[in-house]
């Protein structure tokens, strides 16, 4: 299954969505955005909930456009899951279902066999969304759309369903939608991730590249990295481009850059931190000293922000809970940088 | 000092006290209001010279004239303003906010203006009127009088109870069922109308109660036959306000009846 969206554009007052074009092919594309940037917008479009005032829907060479929301085989999971109220969970199924087996064998698939002859106002949220899922799935939709199914829920449920979603995603061979705004869904669920600013598409690509090679800092900032700093290239050699950021000189495994003034990218993740003064330290390319000006506990992960010879702003780097305690580090703590080559991302200076 | 600025617990107390005690004084004049006048009325007449009076033949035309107008108003009312609600609930802008004027429109006109305005398109000195007196089917001082007087004064009140009904069933409801396949009539009929019945239920009897005591609009277009109020006008007038009596008591249970009606029948369960 393809579906296919050319030069779709809608206009609601002040907010103009598109021009827009995007190709999604079987599998999970997360759209990825802020609050008001399009998101709902496009799947609103795709479902047929809001025509367009241009552009094509093409789903498999079928032209959607025009076709009321009955008539495009879309299946849609609204935020708030949107189950009738006055049916129960299995009523809710069945009026989607042809056959009795096909709720059954959906109940069993989503886990909620127990729950099928409760209302929806007395089901918890990862209940309630399990059966608008088994709704929507019911119909054997070419296509799936997802708005935000998981953001009303508490943390643990929407981890657990996350996990459950991305192993009956994996069992669907048809395109799946799936928008969101937090990026860690995104990157656990997207096989793909397309990023919406401001009505337009900003990136589209594998999860791993748009994270880890963002094309703008839009994209940067919004999929968690906040290590963006302004640079020029002082040489380009047969390893990479040689850049430089303040007084550090950084080597690089880019070497299709043009502009000398850039924007250098290192990923969080991608920054490696050791104990001060470990013995072969200059024999490590990219190597710097950090001193730690904060850090955040975020759970499964602790962001650290350190202050580096080539000032302003910060670099951060993210590390798991052992290697944090492993290091004892705290404010003041002076640690090795490491950045492999490999995990620099250079950017066209947007100035 | 800070301890002056904050009350103690003895002063909310007494704070509370005087507030509640303003809001019951207040209120409970209105109430008593309310009820008392209704009260008297039941202690006016004993009841078996109540229920004796029922057996009149006059009176009992004027419910069977009442009850069968009533009705088919209310019918009407639905019929015409079930559609016109929803499109208002769904419908926003300039359009939507005229439409909604005209709606309330016999709300706000007092019932007699109403009968004016009914009598230049309906009276019999009107070409309508006329066409219809030619045809044997006079829409004045007729039971069709009645019902075209009572639809214009009640109908409205089924178009705005039944469009908040509707506006109570979030459209993303109705976005879901079609985007499983099912059409927009299915979708009504399975979704919409089912989460909007309580709603509808208490639109058609606030219809019905205002039709069946509809006075100024029916005096004016309809005469004859006579409905329960227009009874209640000629008792009194000719009478005296003894002779009103059983067929105002027989109205003041037909609230009574609504009353229930919106208040049990009417409850949405889902809410």
């Amino acid at each position: 299954m393809t579906l296919n969206l050319s030069d779709l554009s809608k206009t609601y007052g002040q907010f103009k969505f598109g021009p827009f074009d995007l190709r999604v092919e079987d599998g999970v594309l997360a759209v990825l955005g802020p609050s008001g940037s399009g998101k709902t917008t496009l799947l609103s479009l795709i479902a047929g909930i809001t025509e367009p005032d241009s552009g094509s829907i093409c789903l498999n060479g079928r032209e959607l456009v025009g076709h009321p929301l009955e008539n495009r085989d879309v299946g849609m999971v609204f935020q708030e899951g949107a189950l009738f109220p006055h049916m129960t969970a299995r009523e809710n199924i069945a009026y989607a279902a042809t056959t009795a087996a096909r709720v059954d064998g959906l109940a069993a698939t989503l886990e909620i066999e127990d729950i099928l002859n409760r209302s929806p106002p007395v089901l918890s949220g990862g209940e309630y969304q399990r059966v608008a899922l088994a709704r929507t799935l019911a119909t054997d939709p070419a296509v799936l759309l997802l708005d935000e199914p998981l953001s009303s829920l508490d943390t643990p449920i929407r981890r657990r369903l996350r996990d459950e979603l991305h192993s009956l995603f994996e069992s669907l061979d048809i395109p799946i939608l799936y928008v969101t705004h937090d990026q860690r869904t995104a990157t656990a669920l997207g096989d793909r991730i397309a990023i919406v600013r401001d009505g337009m598409l900003e990136q589209v690509g594998d999860s791993s590249t748009v994270v880890e090679q963002p094309a703008t800092e839009f994209v940067a900032r919004f999929t968690g990295n906040e290590n963006l700093f302004e640079g020029s290239v002082i040489e380009h050699s047969e390893q990479g481009v040689t850049v430089r950021v303040g007084d550090v000189e950084l080597q690089t495994a880019t070497s299709n850059i043009g502009q000398s003034d850039i924007t250098v990218c290192i990923h969080p993740s991608r920054v490696e931190i050791k104990p001060s003064r470990a013995p072969d330290d200059e024999q490590i390319i990219n190597t710097i000293t950090g001193t730690v000006t904060r850090w955040l506990n975020e759970g499964s992960e602790y962001q650290i922000e350190m202050a580096t010879s080539w000032g302003s702003p910060a670099l951060t780097a993210s590390v798991h809970p052992p290697v944090f305690e492993r290091l004892t580090i705290d404010t003041g703590t002076e640690l090795q940088i490491m950045i492999p080559p490999s995990s620099i991302h250079l950017m066209p200076n947007r100035g | 000092m800070a301890t002056q600025s904050k009350s103690s617990p003895s002063e909310t107390k007494i704070a509370g006290f005087g507030w509640l005690s303003v809001t019951l004084l207040f209120g409970g004049v209105l109430l008593a209001y309310y009820i008392v006048p209704v009260g008297s009325l039941f202690l006016s007449v004993p009841p078996t010279e109540v229920l004796g009076r029922m057996n009149s033949p006059i009176i009992v035309d004027a419910a069977k004239t009442s009850v069968l107008s009533a009705s088919i108003s209310t019918l009407i009312a639905t019929v015409f303003g079930l559609p016109l609600a929803y499109w208002l609930a769904r419908a926003d802008g300039a359009a939507q906010t005229a439409v909604l004027g005209i709606v309330v429109l016999p709300l706000v006109l007092p019932p007699v203006v109403g009968g004016i305005v009914l009598l230049t398109v309906f009276g019999s000195s009107s070409p309508l009127g006329e066409a219809a007196i030619a045809a044997g089917f006079p829409l004045t001082r007729s039971l069709a009088g009645v019902i075209l007087a009572q639809t214009f004064v009640a109908s409205p009140f089924l178009v705005v109870t039944a469009k908040v009904a509707f506006e109570r069933v979030a459209q993303t409801l109705e976005y879901a069922s079609r985007s499983l396949g099912k059409s927009r009539w299915h979708t009504a009929r399975r979704v919409t109308i089912p989460l909007a019945v309580p709603g509808i239920v208490a639109g058609v009897t606030l219809t019905f109660a205002r039709a069946i005591g509809e006075f100024g609009a029916t005096m004016m277009l309809a005469y004859y036959p006579r409905t329960m109020p227009v009874q209640i006008w000629v008792s009194f007038i000719e009478l005296g306000l003894e002779n009103a009596y059983p067929v105002a008591i027989l109205l003041v249970g037909i609230a009574g009846v609504t009353l229930l009606v919106i208040n049990i029948i009417a409850s949405n369960p889902w809410e």
